[in-house]
């Protein structure tokens, strides 16, 4: 597989910078990873570095209150951001000789958010939030499964225990001062990840970025990060019956595993897509096609990187199939993969669907440079990105095996059943 | 303020060249060879969308679609599953109401054997009556799941309440519960004898290819497909009419899913482009009117978009939001004040040329991927659009001026027309918006 070419700079204010030159289509790819994510946030503050991001569009020292869209999209690029658990990113994908209009909004609003902060604005963000919530959770059928997840997975002291969308009663109590502190102590150029990929003159790009981010100040302050520290096992069986208003019952089930970077976690990963990827997975075959137990079946991983990650599936029931008989025919195919281990064929199949699944992951050059970002953020390794395959490709069957043993056992399980609310005891 | 910085000289981008050559037995054959490239993408389309089923099998055609991919007269659903996914990769197939589309991309060395498999699975399907009853099952529990979903119950609500009953389009391209129920093997063994045919088809391969071995493997796979599939039948779209409000009552909701709109255009419609801009200024990209007030200025909402949904006959014109429950009435009033201003005066020229900027600009972010290359041709294929289309679309997107936009919004957007679409807690909503004067209201269960 073509290898994805990366050069790496650091600023004097410990900005990393990772530059990877693609001139086939005259497009650019600005990404940013911030190393800020819910994990961050402190007790009471659930939501906030996700509220954080919204404000990031509200405007800057010299970029009024929706600006930084209407720029980019009149420059005939594409843009958003997002929070998750370990990390905040913000991307641009803009014709290529617009690269510095990106470069400058971004590094405006990472040099001078807060002279452009308002309590207008962030009420106005909080309601945005908030509807957010009750689109994506509260209003959703099956919606509350991953922050029900979360909180079974790991310990209420862990920082991974809450959601990253937060509580309504958090959001609610989020203040300007809040925005000024959040901002002060993490979105600091030693604290963040710049990869610009695609269509640009190397020096040329490097002076701009100089030129933009090289005169703000780093915090030297950095909070040291969160204790993610967690018992590899979550110790004993979990179980919990939702009643919601869905048609057709639903299991869920998750388990604490390695994060992800570990050589265990790569070989979930490959066991996750044996069980779930395709038409030919162990779940669809025998759950969906064969048994006609389930209408549908879903497994993956997270990856995240703090203590423990997780590995979840779900399977939804065909109507008139009771969810005993579903859970155990699902942990049936689960406990079989794990006894035996997978076929040479499961093997060889996964590896060709995930490695022309990454080719075509990398043709966008948005995609490549958010790789690049999360590698450098999260390991200081942007050659990961061309060791995906062979990571994957090395994932023997005894390994697989193994992982599975060692992490879907039933004292590291948490089972979430909803059934539909009028059938509900 | 420091001002933005001053932008370098663009480089000139042009759609990827592409052949077009029709076969003997009348299958179109697109090639757009892209060297540089490590996959290839085909797109097999056939003239067997729901447009071509009659009312009586209403989701035959999505349903065939379906069960194509379930394996060959050679290979069980097992092994066809296995024998692609070793390859890297998975067949889709599915349709709507204009086409059904086979398709995948996969590493340029997979091209033959893809193909072959490909064609085997188009020429000779296994349509197993236990896989197709499987199917069938699975799409009846789908729209189930479907109506507990606000946004999707809200999708679905709109279609059967904006098109008069006789109009096909009033339903999902994959059919009514009533219809899809009374579906057998039989049927869609016939649907496919007739639908599935060289004349009504077209294969449009691109990547990583060179166009002489393409056109020959293609020659060779598909030159001897024979039959001729009649024409899909002509639908004539009517709008049950009149300003109203139709609430679904789905208890509980803390949201409300708003649908507002009416008949918009169709495919062929020589108001496109400007309608096109129009719809984007109004609710096509974040700094849109509807988004900027319903989601920037007021906080009701996650987002507020707007866009026409152009077939080969007139399709729905739709504005959309999911807003919280306790501001439903407001966030209509609002939702209908923005489609009256877009009629009343034209946008100022910033304001257009912003939308303007966007849509030609981002052309070839469009074009990225070789699938995205491949669906850009299939307008071409399925709506007869000229070959040029692409070479000609920036220009024609730039000729859009204030005035057009004016025009066509006064001529297209009807808000004393809209059917005003409401998915969410009857006994919360119901008496605000009764006494709200935007139209009569009627109450409708869930389904």
């Amino acid at each position: 597989m073509a290898q994805v070419p990366i050069q790496r700079h650091v600023l004097d204010n410990g900005l990393r910078v990772v530059l990877s030159r693609d001139p086939r289509a005259p497009l650019v790819a600005v990404n940013l990873w911030y190393d800020v994510g819910s994990k961050h946030e402190k007790p009471g503050k659930t939501g906030f570095a996700h509220l954080f991001e919204h404000m990031m569009f509200q405007g800057s020292a010299n970029v009024e209150k929706g600006q930084h869209f209407s720029l980019v999209q009149a420059a005939g690029g594409t843009l958003n951001a997002s929070t998750w658990l370990d990390r905040t990113n913000y991307f641009e994908t803009l014709p290529g000789h617009e690269l510095e209009l990106a470069l400058w909004l971004e590094a405006d609003r990472m040099a001078s958010l807060l002279p452009a902060m308002t309590q207008e604005k962030l009420d106005n963000q909080r309601d945005v939030v908030k509807n957010e919530r009750r689109w994506s959770v509260d209003n959703q059928p099956y919606g509350s499964w991953d922050e029900k997840m979360q909180a079974l997975v790991y310990p209420e002291a862990h920082p991974y225990h809450h959601s990253t969308i937060g509580s309504m009663e958090d959001l609610s109590a989020a203040s300007l001062e809040d925005v000024g502190e959040f901002f002060a102590t993490w979105y600091a150029p030693n604290n963040a990840v710049l990869t610009v990929a695609g269509d640009f003159e190397t020096d040329e790009a490097l002076a701009m970025i100089e030129h933009h981010f090289g005169p703000i100040p780093p915090n030297d302050a950095l909070p040291p990060p969160p204790d993610m520290t967690v018992d590899p096992l979550i110790g004993a069986p979990v179980r919990e019956t939702i009643p919601d208003q869905v048609p057709l019952p639903r299991i869920y089930l998750a388990s604490r595993i390695p994060p992800f970077g570990t050589d265990e976690f790569d070989a979930l990963d490959v066991a996750a897509d044996i069980l779930g990827a395709g038409r030919a997975s162990r779940l669809y075959a025998s759950l969906v096609r064969e048994q006609r137990l389930a209408q549908d079946a879903s497994v993956f991983v997270f990856p995240i990187v703090g203590g423990a990650s997780m590995f979840a599936l779900w399977v939804t029931a065909r109507p008139g199939v009771s969810t005993e008989t579903l859970e155990s025919a699902t942990l049936a195919e689960v406990d079989r993969l794990a006894a035996d281990g997978p076929t040479e064929g499961d093997l060889e199949r996964v590896n060709n669907l995930h490695a022309a699944h990454l080719a075509g992951a990398l043709e966008r050059i948005g995609e490549r440079a958010d790789r690049l970002s999360m590698y450098t953020c999260l390991f200081d390794e942007p050659e990961r990105i061309n060791t995906e395959s062979s990571r994957w490709a090395a994932v023997d069957a005894r390994r697989v095996s193994e992982a599975l043993q060692a992490s879907l056992r039933p004292d590291n399980r948490v089972t979430l059943t909803y059934v539909p609310a009028e059938a509900a005891p | 303020m420091i001002a933005r910085p001053i932008a370098g000289s663009p480089r000139p981008y042009q759609f990827p060249d592409f052949s077009y050559q029709r076969l003997d037995n009348g299958l179109g054959v697109w090639l757009v060879p892209l060297p540089d490239r490590e996959l290839v993408s085909i797109h097999l389309l056939t003239d067997a969308g729901a447009a071509s089923e009659d009312e009586a099998h209403a989701g035959i055609g999505d349903l065939t679609a379906q069960l194509l991919v379930t394996g060959t007269q050679r290979l069980d659903a097992s092994a066809f599953a296995e024998t692609t996914e070793r390859l890297g990769f998975a067949v889709a197939s599915e349709s709507s109401w204009d086409s059904a589309r086979a398709s995948f991309t996969a590493l340029g060395s997979k091209l033959d054997e893809g193909l072959a498999l490909l064609v085997e699975m188009l020429r000779t399907p296994r349509l197993d009556s236990g896989e197709f009853d499987r199917l069938k099952g699975e799409r009846l529990n789908d729209i189930l799941q479907a109506r507990a979903d606000p946004g999707r119950l809200a999708d679905e609500s709109f279609l059967r309440e904006v098109f008069a009953d006789e109009v096909p389009y009033g339903r999902l391209s994959a059919g009514r519960p009533e219809s899809v129920e009374a579906l057998t093997v039989e049927d869609s063994r016939a649907f496919h004898a007739t639908h599935y045919a060289p004349n009504v088809a077209d294969i449009i391969i691109s990547g990583a290819i060179s166009s002489d071995s393409a056109l020959a493997a293609v020659e060779r796979h598909l030159g001897d497909w024979t039959g001729h599939a009649p024409e899909h039948r002509t639908i004539e779209p009517v709008q049950r009419g009149g300003r109203r409000i139709v609430l679904v009552d789905r208890p509980g909701s803390v949201q409300s899913e708003l649908r507002v709109g009416h008949l918009g255009i169709d495919r062929h419609d020589p108001r496109y482009f400007p309608a096109l801009v129009m719809a984007a200024l109004l609710g096509g990209v974040f700094g849109s009117r509807l988004n900027v007030r319903l989601r920037e200025e007021l906080g009701y909402t996650y987002g507020a978009r707007c866009s026409f949904d152009p077939r080969r006959a007139v399709g729905p014109f739709l504005a959309s939001a999911a807003v919280q429950t306790e501001v439903t009435t407001d966030a209509i009033r609002e939702l209908l004040g923005q489609l009256d201003r877009i009629r009343e005066a034209p946008p100022t020229e910033v304001e257009l040329a912003e939308v303007r900027d966007f849509l030609v600009g981002v052309f070839p972010l469009r074009f990225e991927t070789t699938g995205g290359i491949a669906s850009a041709i299939e307008p071409l294929a399925v709506y007869d659009q000229p070959h040029d289309w692409w070479q000609t679309y920036r220009g024609k997107l730039e000729a859009v001026g204030t005035e057009d936009v004016h025009r066509v919004a006064g001529e297209l957007v009807q808000p004393d027309e809209a059917l005003i679409l409401v998915v969410g807690d009857a006994s919360a909503l119901r008496p605000a918006l009764e006494t709200a004067e935007l139209g009569p209201v009627e109450v409708v269960a869930a389904g």
